[in-house]
Parts: structure tokens; sequence; C-alpha cells
């Protein structure tokens, strides 16, 4: 069985790096009746898979067209796999994302959404274009770890200290996190508005959640 | 040399003829500098001036005035084109540039033809050409530059992006029928504001850079449709300008494919480096608008000098501008190259 399920687990990964939704799906059923557990094939094989996805991204042989068909490749597995899931992974932490007011650039937003999620958080997807203070009010209402704002845009920068600000007037600074990225955003823009956080890219910004929440 | 008009130099410097030194322009569109500071001081405002051709034409003038920048450019946005095509439109504020509100179609296969001739007898785009008739007219010795969103850009914003940027891999037939489409309405804009006056086009496709889509997908959907418009001004007779945004790295090697008689890059890119792989290039930028926004003057001044100095053909904003940014920066700018 260990060979089986290590060679089910290698082609989930496998088809979800080839963006091979078809055979994501297929594979996903053939482990499932194989006796393979849920969560398993989950974590060993669809993560892994989007995790090399990543990592193709971050090396600059995958663009965006790619990473998009990947992550369609392994929502498709997801669907297959959850269903059957015994009990759902170790929550991570609760983040509330989107794209500050005045940008409709959403791919950066949404790739940081989806590493999230496979990297065991639960997310709370504003969209684009969406004003500070409704990113506080959903922080409050799903008492959220860690607010994360996106922006490709300098023109709306100012948004994201906004929300810090809000979040000081209200008096509740030091219940949630602040997480930043996007094109025109640095680390020293990140301090300088008083965010907690900076990830430069979608894989980072998992390793920066991760920080974050354990820091809550 | 010093005779020659601001008009003259930039179609000199375009046809890789020598001229004194550098033109400094603004280009308009996605890089255009309709900054508060302007508009609160005359009165002739967005997002009124989105719409009414007269407004449109005092406006760029009133930029070409103030500014320093050596051209005048229409429209002040990216959302003509998707207009056109039946996208709703954002049409924002003052200080904020209009956007897509909804893409009109849910996916490239989906994706109807409509006729290009009837769509341009309508709305807002007869404003545009009309404003460009107007300031070409009143303008003579400055280049007018009418502005397209290039056709992955504008295909982005009748299809949602993030689907239209799979079905770039996914639906290949169907994306590559739209953007013919697309490219042939870009075509028939361009041609119309030409025959109005404008001097020439400029096109910026925010989408179609080597950071979003990689070479492969450059090389196959952006290249072959942006040269397809390109070629498609030229025969109207005038010449064509190219921004390509963000990190070039990855498709660097295929910007001399590219049929335009300028290159315009951001901030990140090294121009003078590119034109020294690329001596063939004409190059155009590349002020940083972060430095234009928030640092001093006197930065400003020194950055752009050492891009005269680079050789740098024309040198430009290296993408669109702040509202916010001051026009004490942007004379810093121009002062700078015009002293040269």
């Amino acid at each position: 069985m260990s060979g089986k399920k290590e060679d089910l687990l290698k082609k989930l990964a496998d088809a979800v790096v080839d963006m091979d939704e078809k055979l994501t799906v297929a594979t996903a059923h053939e482990s499932l009746a194989e006796g393979l557990d849920a969560y398993e094939a989950i974590d060993g094989g669809l993560s892994r898979g989007m995790e090399r996805a990543g990592q193709l991204f971050e090396e600059e042989e995958y663009f965006i067209p790619e990473l998009l068909m990947c992550s369609d490749a392994m929502y498709a597995g997801l669907d297959v796999l959850k269903p059957h899931l015994k009990t759902t992974g170790e929550k991570k932490g609760t983040v509330v994302i989107g794209v500050i007011e005045g940008d409709t650039h959403d791919i950066g937003k949404n790739m940081v959404r989806i590493m999230l999620e496979t990297g065991g958080f639960e997310v709370h997807d504003l969209g684009r274009d969406v004003p500070p203070r409704v990113f506080v009010d959903k922080a409050k209402e799903v008492n959220a770890t860690i607010i994360g704002l996106s922006t490709l845009m300098t023109t709306t920068m100012d948004g994201m200290g906004q929300v810090v600000r809000l979040l000081q007037e209200e008096n509740i600074r030091d219940r949630h996190k602040v997480m930043v990225g996007g094109g025109p955003i640095s680390p020293g823009f990140a301090k300088k508005i008083g965010a907690d956080g900076y990830a430069i890219n979608a894989a980072e910004a998992v390793k920066v959640a991760r920080e974050l929440a354990g820091a809550v | 040399m010093s005779s020659l008009s601001p008009k003259e130099r930039l179609l000199r410097v375009l046809d890789k003829k020598s001229v004194d030194r550098p033109p400094v322009i603004c280009t308009g569109g996605m890089m255009n500098a309709a900054i508060v500071e302007v508009m609160t001081s005359t009165g002739n405002t967005l997002p009124d001036a989105h719409h009414e051709g007269g407004l449109m034409a005092a406006l760029s003038a009133d930029i070409h005035a103030m500014t320093g920048f050596e051209n005048l450019g229409i429209p002040f946005c990216m959302t003509v084109e998707a207009e056109l095509l039946g996208s709703d439109i954002d049409f924002g504020t003052l200080a904020c540039e209009p956007k897509i509100a909804r893409e009109i179609f849910p996916s490239v296969a989906q994706v109807e033809q409509r006729d290009i001739a009837t769509m341009l007898k309508s709305g807002r785009v007869v404003e545009i050409i009309q404003a460009g008739y107007r300031i070409s007219r009143q303008h003579q010795d400055s280049p007018v530059i009418g502005n397209l969103t290039g056709p992955i850009s504008t295909a982005a914003s009748i299809v949602d992006p993030v689907t239209f940027l799979k079905e770039l891999r996914k639906d290949p037939a169907n994306s590559h029928r739209v953007l013919d489409y697309v490219s042939d309405l870009l075509i028939a804009f361009g041609r119309e504001m030409i025959t109005n006056g404008v001097t020439l086009i400029s096109i910026g496709d925010p989408t179609a850079t080597g950071e979003i889509l990689g070479p492969k997908v450059f090389n196959e959907f952006a290249v072959p449709y942006l040269n397809k418009v390109i070629d498609g001004i030229h025969a109207a007779g005038a010449p064509v300008i190219v921004h390509i945004c963000g990190k070039i790295q990855s498709v660097k090697h295929s910007l001399p494919h590219l049929r335009a008689n300028a290159i315009s890059t951001d901030a990140l890119v090294n121009l003078r480096v590119l034109k020294e792989e690329f001596p063939q290039l004409t190059t155009m930028g590349n002020v940083s608008t972060f430095m234009l926004e928030l640092t001093e003057a006197e930065k400003v001044a020194r950055h752009t000098a050492q891009l005269v100095k680079d050789g740098i053909n024309i040198i430009a904003p290296a993408c669109g501008l702040s509202t916010a940014t001051t026009l004490t920066a942007i004379r810093a700018m121009t002062d700078t190259v015009k002293e040269q």
C-alpha cells in the first residue's frame, strides 16, 4: 500500500503542477477508491503540487496563467476530496483579505487567497476595490487573526494606512495583525504605515501569515 | 537644429534621426498627467472631462501648459475601448481614475463580435476623436498623442481577467479570435484619431507584461497583436510608441520584434543597459513616478539629468502618475531636459 500511496500522492501533485484538471479529478477519485485518507491526499498531493507550482512561479518558469490553471486543477481535486475529510485540518487562523479601494487588480490577491487556503487558513475574501472601513468591520465580525491588504497602484496605498488608523481609533489594533503586499508596496512602506507584515509574493504571504498567526 | 519644434523633435526621434536634445513627454491614456493641482487651478476637471470633448481638449491643453510636457495627450483613462465593447465603467472621481466595473463577457468563447465602424460612430469615442481634432488644430507645433489600450489589456477588460489569462492557455483558438477582433477595433479607433489630426499613437498594455504572461504567452499572444495594431497605425502614416509595464527580464528578447517606433518601460528597467544590449531600440522613459510623487524636486532633477546623460531617446514618466504629484516635481523633470 505505501508504495501505491506514494505513487498516488505524486500523481496528484504532478497533475496539479501539469495544470491537468481532468487528471487531478480522476486521480482524486482513484485515491479515494484505493482507500487513501482525504486529508493526506490534499496535504501530500494537491498542496504539495501547488507548492511546487509556487516554486516554479518564483523561479520564473511559471507565470500567472500557469499558476491560475494549477490552482484550478487543485480546486477541482479539492472538490472531490473535501466531502471525504474526516476532520478538517488544524486551522491556522482566520484571514480577511481584499484589494484596497480604488484598485481593481486582483490577480495577486487571488493567488494569496489560494495559497493561504491551501496553507490551512480560513479566508474571507472581500474582493477588489474595498473601502478601508469594510476590512475593519469584517475583521471584527469574523474575529480575524489577520487582515491582508493588497494593491497594485500607488494611488491607493493611502487606504492601507487608513485601515491601520481605523483599528487604532477603535482600540482594537492588538486584536488583528495587518499584512500588506502588491506591486508598489515595499517593506519600508509597510513599516511606515504600521503594518505587522509584508510579503513579496503569494508563497511568502503564507510564511508571513503563519508567523503572524503564531504571534497573536 | 535649435529651431526644431517639439513636434518635429519627437517625430525625428521616432524616425531615428538626430536631434538637439531628447523630447520630454507624457503620453496621456494610462500615463496621463491630469493631476489634482492642475485640475483644481483651472476648473477643467475629471471625471467630466472623460465625457466631453471640449473639456477633454481644455484639460489636455492645461496639462501641456502647466507641466512643461512637450505634447498633448488624450484620453485620460484606459476604459474607452472596453466601454465600446460593452463593459460597464466606473468613471471614478477627480482624483481617482476610471476602472472596469464589470466585464461584459464570461469567457472568450462568448465574446460577440459587432460591427466596428458602427461602434465608432457614437458615444464617448466621438468626443475623444473631436478633442483630438481640436487640440491638433490649436497646437500645430506640438505633438498630439492619441492613446490606445493594448489588445491584451482590452481583452482582459471585456472578459474577467482571471478567466481570460487562463483561457489564453485553455482556449487559445477563441483567445486569438478575441484578440484579433479587439486589434481591429484598436486600429480603426487609432486611424480615426489620426485622420482627425493626432500626430502619433501610444499603446499602453499593462496586462501584457513579462511578469504576468511569461515569455511563451507574451510571444504567442502579446507580440503578434501589438504588431498588428502597430502595422495598422503605420499604414495610416503615424508612428507608434509602446509602453511595457513591470520587469522585462523574461521578455526582453521579444522587444526588438515589436515594430513600434519607441519602447517605453517602467522604472524598474535600466534603460541604459537595455540600450547597450539592443542598440536598435529607441527607448523612452523612465522617471520613477514614486520619485515624482514622494521625493524633493532636486532629486527628480538629478535622476532626469542622468537619463538624458545615459542617452535615453525620449524622457517620460515611467508609469501612470499619481494624481497627488505636484507641479514642482514635474517641472523639475521637464525643465531639466529642456536645459540640456
